[in-house]
């Protein structure tokens, strides 16, 4: 029988934000929609996005959804 | 900080200011300090933190997700305590005829608002600062 599986998410959007022109938490917030705090949750792993949210952010650094956000299972 | 923010805040503070104003008074004029209770009119100009400024985003999915939880959370105490108070205080005080006071059942609406924002502006409070 298969043990309880625990999903997180992992995200380098802190890492694109530096490789495109180091562009500010405010910037990025104003870009895509939201506030500059929601963006400091997204980085620091407390809150995860909505879909429109994930896919307006990966327009934004021209990536992969995958590219920015990532699954990590625990078992 | 965020307009949600702003306005648990705003809340809170009004809230502190009423019944502040009701414990200050009571010791002068007895139960006429619910009457103070009334300056949590002053709760209506929270809406105009959300007021629309230039290209802000006033408020997010994270916000109204925290909004969410808290209005939830602030319901749920509510209905804990005004079901104890109902089934037990109020028949431990009044008598078991039913016969309350129309002056305790409006205070009551009053502070049951109290209680449901009180609540829920700390639930704000603390998820926002959680991230």
């Amino acid at each position: 029988m298969a043990g309880k599986e625990r999903a997180d998410l992992t995200n380098q959007i802190r890492r694109f934000r530096f490789e495109h022109n180091e562009m500010t938490q405010q910037a990025l917030a104003t870009q895509v929609g939201v506030t500059r705090q929601t963006i400091i949750a997204l980085e620091s792993g407390k809150y995860s996005p909505s879909l429109i949210l994930a896919l307006r952010i990966a327009k934004t650094f021209d990536v992969p959804v995958e590219k920015i956000f990532q699954l990590v299972d625990e078992s | 900080m965020s307009a949600s923010l702003k306005h648990a805040w705003f809340n809170l503070a009004v809230i502190l200011l009423s019944l502040t104003a009701v414990g200050c008074l009571y010791p002068f004029i007895g139960w006429r300090a619910n009457g103070a209770l009334g300056l949590c009119g002053l709760l209506g100009f929270g809406a105009l933190f959300y007021r629309k400024r230039k290209s802000e985003v006033v408020m997010d999915e994270r916000d109204l997700l925290i909004e969410k939880r808290s209005a939830l959370l602030g319901y749920t105490v509510f209905w804990v305590v005004y079901v104890l108070v109902a089934s037990l205080f109020l028949p431990m005080f009044y008598g078991q005829n039913g016969s309350i006071p129309v002056m305790v059942v409006q205070w009551s609406v009053f502070y049951a608002l109290v209680l449901f924002l009180g609540v829920k502006s700390l639930a704000t409070l603390i998820q926002q600062s959680r991230g």
